[in-house]
């Protein structure tokens, strides 16, 4: 293979984007066609450059170290896979929810967009095109959002606003590092966290885990829940974002910085990666809303791989990574059970919902295979690569992180506990007529997803020696080489115990709540919900005091409105006001105040030239 | 020697005559005459680089504007000023000078200059020689003051 | 062939106002495009030829005689020239339906002729009062054009602009005088040789002060901006685009680039002052646009904020820092043209421009709401447009110069331009329709196909950033990065 078949990753999603968004709107099936056609090309493609695995594209560009490099190994070859997969699974799903969509067309111009995009980051060899295909993605995450309808707009600008912020912040953290180290090449780098590394570290990070949507950047998803459309939801918050986010904060740690087991720095991200476990999934356990529920698992989740790789600890890390996996699977098959869900009965909240296993099985399965993984019950894929990370969590010598991931353990299932006992399970409600199963095109996806949750569970040394070992390799710790055979993952080992212990908990926290609140599975959080102290935590986040970005534009706007009334008003208000109305108190002559205007510009103006001689006098001594 | 006084009379003369007078075009033609005295002192004083910017400057471009200006407050109708506003330019100005005075004074003396050079010539010659550019440039000023006052007249032509 | 940069909108527009008797419309549309696209192909074709072996002097000659007018090409002039041209004829092409309802269009298109002509005298001149008479042709032309409207506003904004203008005017001949009574001459070769063998570095110090708030007070940069933001808004919407996009780049940054670096020499203490202006205006003006209502006045204090981002880039002194600046000045033409030529479309379909009563547009309205989506995120700086590019090499040039704290208002600074384009994407285009654009129709076909051009030239160079710099940019920074020995070596016959 030649090294421009690189490239064909990138252009043809960018090809098959074009061409989507250029057919007209009437001719619903070439469109479609093309679409399916496309993302199983790309597929392909991820096949075959899964099998290549070394591979390198230099190009050069600008001079000043900033080329067009594309990397293919090992890792970026297994994410390019993971992602064309969940492409062409979206694309078959959106095929039937997007079809009567009055912007169809620009749908699948935005997902292929945003696929050529991501694979372009993933294989991106230097920090420029790292950027602008990283940057490249806030375009489609803002027309996706948009094309949900009405108030998605707010929730498109919010959701813009918050990932720019983060990679405003990464693009600075890899200026710094740039300047540390003088080159722009990603597989040249490697640098002690150290001094101002330490800077260009935690801004990095702030760019990986933005884009993966830990807290407190994860604001604007539960949002988008209810407003962008849930094939976009099952597509990126839970697919690409969480692929692309973690792969580049594991690219952090393991190459660009040699993160090291107990530092300040994994300490910093084991933090983050708990409390995100923690507080959205108690965002999660009370929600009403079918996707909203799933938004609020979508960001607790990327607190456990945050807090695997933060361990710094080679089992966490491979925990870490394979949950990264794990959960794209599970959380793209829940999102997309969700919007089968939505697809036939119109809606997605809890208390209007029930009863439906009977008349979608095949959703159904599927959604309870997923939410079990997503659980970590045993022998399903997320029980494996959980265990992993708290085993990490434990060894790192700080018991309260492992004891947060299993605080976190116990709300989850809880809450899916709840959700599928009232959507799927219980009584029938008068809401939903009577419906049937979705078409072949929205559960086939749900099922290979469900399929695949089944397979790396109980093959979990499959996917563990063939995809993620490879990554680690390099890595780890002189004479700590890996060997996921001899780790005791199985059930019978102290920390499983306590991990089954947890389910149990949750499993009669859910029937408690359940028989207190009528035995209405919709109100089965409630307990949780009214304990007292924590009762005033949720008001508190309901009213989003905890939503750094709505309290940021409450400051922001105070400071413009200040600014805007000290630096530009002042003139008005001195001469409308003051001057205009001393001025006619003397004189009883009305005037108007533009040459009072002028006169004051021409303060500002003469200030300025004498600020500037003085300045420019004071730095030639 | 006299007509140098009296030509420096007239420039302060008309100097003041344009601040002090309340209608513009008054005010518009003392500042050019002033400005055209000017220009005559600075050849009666061998300075002829200095007279061509004066008489070309003030010719030129400062007619042109206060032109542009007058057009521009009588489409705005009467415009009263408070006796306020009037001296808060006046104030911020003179402090600026002040300062501009202490500090000129001190950098003054340190601007040196380099041995005189013998590049002066006849008005004419220094004109049409080595600054035919500036004189497009003058041609295209004026050019640009006529677009501008036909322009903005355009539509009271039209009303009348 | 460079004279006709100069000599051919001159005559043109000399000859504007009597053809506007014959014919009205359609004669004073045809030739000012004609010009413009003429000017814009020589710019990019010929142009090439003329700078293939470095910086050439021009003499011009009359009969065969050589007369004493004589201009300078090198790569940062041809640069300036072709961005002129390509925005002019953008403009011009959408003033042929948006002016109609001015009327008098012989005198507009003779004063917008005037303007270019001003301008592309100002970027060829190799003499310091040749900088300010050019300066004064376009800026007179331009006072005209904001008054065009012959509204009250738009004359009082008018007057503003005249009269700090003035002041303006004067701090730059201030200084061109005290340098010509130190050096003698006004050229820049005998200007910066005398100022080499003179030890005056107080005296350069103040007339770079003078400068600085001369070229300043054009280019709109805090503290010198008061002017703008009434005059840019009050403007007929192709004026407008070409006061934000090219006028205040030209006179303001342009010469005082030009002057700085070329004439006195990049000194630590000029870097510094400049980078100060830039990281200033950037912040201040983006908190003020975000508390705007008016969208002309958003996009005009959006400019200030703009042009802080290219003094900042130039002020470096870096060849990064200046190519990311030149570029970013180039971007800011496209994409602030595109914005302002768009909001002259909104205001001809509904008539206002205060966006609260806007919303939902877009569904009236799908080119221009798509292109000035375009326009935004070019500014804002999101790939693949090409603004991400020119503020990506800006920011590594700061971080390259160990700017930091800069480097993090320039950052930080964009997360504000981001939020108030979206706000104002948001309020004019998204949202509901209300009842009483329930009639408005897209813009008529010349003011879209204009606005077309420029998002897709705004997509086009993002893309193609890499070949744009090279033959574009890089020419231009190496003029500015090489200072005053381009002055004494390529132009010091």
């Amino acid at each position: 293979m030649t090294p421009q078949t690189l490239l064909w990753p990138i252009l043809l999603p960018a090809l098959a984007a074009v061409i989507c968004f250029l057919i007209p709107r009437n001719m619903k099936l070439l469109r479609e066609g093309i679409a399916l056609l496309a993302s199983v090309a790309v597929l392909y493609l991820g096949f075959a450059l899964f099998s290549v695995k070394n591979l390198e594209f230099r190009l050069p560009w600008m001079g000043n170290g900033i080329n067009f490099e594309l990397r293919l190994y090992h890792f970026s070859s297994f994410i390019l896979l993971g992602l064309s997969g969940f492409l062409f699974l979206i694309t078959l799903y959106s095929t039937v929810k997007m079809k009567n969509d009055p912007r169809v067309g620009e749908y699948y111009a935005y997902v292929f967009l945003s696929a050529a995009l991501a694979n372009g980051a993933v294989l991106a060899d230097n920090f420029v095109p790292l950027v602008f295909f990283w940057e490249g993605l806030l375009l489609t995450l803002y027309g996706l959002i948009t094309i949900g309808g009405k108030s998605s707009n707010r929730t498109a600008v919010k959701a813009f606003l918050i990932s720019g912020f983060c990679d405003f912040c990464m693009i600075l953290g890899i200026a710094i590092l740039w300047s540390i180290t003088g080159t722009l090449t990603i597989s040249q780098i490697s640098v002690q966290p150290e001094g101002l590394a330490v800077t260009a570290f935690i801004m990095m990070m702030i760019g990986a885990i933005g884009k993966a949507g830990a807290m407190p950047f994860h604001t604007w998803i539960p949002d988008a829940a209810i407003d962008a459309p849930v094939t976009f939801m099952a597509f990126l918050p839970a697919a690409f974002e969480k692929l692309l986010g973690i792969y580049l904060l594991a690219r952090i740690t393991l190459d660009l910085f040699k993160l090291e087991k107990g530092s300040s720095l994994s300490l910093v991200l084991m933090i983050i990666g708990a409390a995100t476990i923690v507080f959205a999934v108690m965002m999660a356990l009370i929600q009403k809303d079918f996707k909203r529920l799933l938004s609020y698992h979508a960001v607790s989740q990327v607190g456990y791989m945050i807090l695997g790789i933060g361990t710094a600890i080679p089992i966490g890390i491979a925990g870490g990574i394979f949950h990264m996996i794990n959960h794209a699977m599970y959380k793209c098959g829940l999102f997309l059970s969700a919007g089968s869900v939505e697809h036939r009965t119109g809606t997605t909240e809890l208390k209007k919902l029930g009863g439906l296993s009977k008349d979608m099985p095949l959703t159904a399965f599927g959604f309870s295979v997923c939410a079990l993984a997503i659980s970590g019950v045993w022998p399903l894929n997320g029980f494996v690569s959980k265990e992993m990370i708290f085993h990490g969590a434990l060894e790192t010598g700080y018991p309260v992180f492992a004891i947060a991931a299993w605080v976190g353990a116990i709300f989850t299932f809880a809450s899916f506990l709840k959700a599928g006992h009232s959507v799927f399970f219980g009584p029938r409600t008068k809401e939903v007529p009577p419906v049937k199963e979705s078409p072949a095109p929205v559960f086939i996806p749900i099922l290979i997803l469900a399929f695949l949750c089944i397979t790396f569970g109980v093959f979990n040394k499959l996917p563990l020696v063939n995809f993620i070992q490879p990554i680690l390799e390099g890595h780890v710790e002189a004479g700590e080489n890996i060997d996921f055979t001899a780790h005791a993952l199985s059930l019978f080992n102290p920390v499983a115990g306590i991990s089954i212990l947890c389910l149990l908990i949750a499993l009669c926290l859910h029937f408690t709540g359940w028989k207190r609140g009528d035995k209405k599975a919709y109100l089965a959080s409630e307990p949780v919900h009214k304990f007292p102290v924590i009762k005033q935590i949720y008001d508190l986040a309901e009213a989003r005091v905890f939503d750094l970005y709505e309290q940021g534009i409450v400051f922001l706007r105070c400071f413009s409105l200040v600014l805007f009334k000290g630096i530009d008003r002042p003139i008005d208000f001195f001469f409308e006001k003051i001057v205009t109305k001393t001025g006619s108190a003397f004189s009883g002559v009305l005037q108007k105040a533009h040459t009072g205007h002028y006169a004051n510009y021409l303060a500002w103006c003469l200030g300025g030239l004498l600020a500037v001689a003085a300045l420019i006098n004071l730095l030639i001594k | 020697m006299i007509w140098q006084i009296l030509l420096l009379s007239g420039v302060v003369l008309f100097s003041i005559l344009a601040i002090l007078s309340k209608d513009l075009i008054k005010s518009a033609i003392s500042l050019a005459l002033a400005s055209l005295f000017l220009g005559i002192l600075f050849f009666q004083m061998n300075a002829p680089y200095a007279g061509v910017f004066e008489i070309s400057v003030v010719a030129g471009l400062i007619t042109v504007l206060f032109m542009l200006t007058i057009a521009l407050t009588k489409a705005e109708g009467d415009v009263r000023e408070s006796k306020l506003a009037r001296l808060i330019f006046p104030l911020v100005f003179v402090a600026f000078i002040l300062i501009d005075v202490l500090v000129m004074k001190g950098l003054l003396q340190k601007v040196p200059a380099l041995p005189e050079t013998s590049e002066s010539g006849a008005f004419g010659d220094v004109l049409w020689k080595q600054r035919t550019f500036d004189l497009i440039g003058q041609l295209a000023i004026i050019l640009a003051g006529v677009f501008s006052v036909l322009a903005l007249f355009r539509k009271r032509n039209k009303d009348e | 062939m460079i004279f006709l940069f100069i000599g051919l909108p001159l005559v043109v527009a000399a000859l504007l106002p009597l053809i506007g008797k014959i014919s009205k419309r359609v004669l004073p549309d045809l030739l000012a495009n004609a010009v413009f696209l003429l000017l814009l192909v020589l710019a990019v074709t010929a142009g090439r030829q003329v700078i293939s072996e470095g910086p050439v002097l021009k003499q011009l000659n009359w009969l065969g005689e050589p007369v004493g007018i004589t201009v300078a090409v090198d790569g940062f002039s041809l640069f300036m020239l072709m961005a002129i041209s390509l925005l002019t004829l953008c403009v011009s092409l959408y003033s042929i339906d948006y002016m109609e309802r001015y009327g008098a269009k012989a005198n507009y298109y003779a004063l917008l002729l005037m303007m270019a002509a001003g301008m592309n005298g100002l970027v060829l001149v190799t003499d310091l009062f040749n900088v300010y008479l050019f300066l004064e042709v376009a800026a007179i032309a331009s006072y005209a054009l904001v008054a065009y409207g012959l509204e009250h506003d738009e004359l009082e904004a008018s007057f503003k602009y005249l009269m700090l203008s003035v002041i303006a005017s004067a701090a730059i001949l201030i200084s061109i005088a005290v340098l010509f009574g130190m050096t003698g001459s006004l050229g820049f070769t005998a200007v910066a040789a005398g100022l080499r063998s003179l030890d005056a570095k107080f005296v350069v110090g103040f007339c770079a002060a003078l400068f600085i708030m001369g070229f300043g007070l054009k280019a709109a940069l805090i503290p010198f901006h008061a002017w703008l933001p009434d005059a840019h808004p009050s403007a007929p919407a192709p004026i407008s685009a070409i006061l934000s996009g090219l006028l205040i780049k030209v006179s303001g940054v342009y010469a005082l680039t030009r002057i700085l670096f070329n004439v006195f020499g990049l000194t630590p203490a000029l870097s510094q002052v400049l980078m100060y202006l830039g990281a200033v205006s950037i912040v201040v003006a983006a908190f003020l646009a975000l508390g705007q209502k008016d969208m002309k006045r958003l996009l005009a204090y959006s400019s200030i904020s703009q042009v802080g981002y290219v003094v900042l880039g130039i002020g470096i002194g870096t060849p990064l820092g200046i190519a990311g600046g030149l570029f970013h000045l180039f971007n800011h033409a496209l994409a602030k043209g595109l914005l302002f030529l768009n909001s002259g479309s909104v205001q001809h379909a509904t008539g206002t421009r205060n966006l609260e009563e806007m919303g939902g547009l877009a569904k009236r309205m799908p080119v221009t709401a798509a292109t000035s989506l375009i326009g935004s995120l070019s500014i804002v700086g999101v790939p693949p447009l090409s603004g991400f590019w020119s503020k990506l090499i800006i920011i590594m040039a700061l971080v390259q110069a160990k700017e930091w704290p800069l480097a993090l208002v320039a950052i930080l600074a964009s997360v504000l331009t981001l939020w108030y384009y979206l706000l104002m994407q948001r309020k004019a285009f998204f949202g509901k329709l209300d009842e009483k654009w329930k009639n408005v129709k897209e813009a008529p076909f010349w003011m879209t196909a204009s606005t077309v051009i420029l998002a897709l030239l705004s997509i086009g160079v993002g893309l193609f950033f890499s070949a744009f710099i090279k033959s574009w940019i890089q020419p231009a920074s190496d003029v500015l990065a090489r200072g005053i020995h381009l002055a004494l070596g390529s132009w010091g016959i």
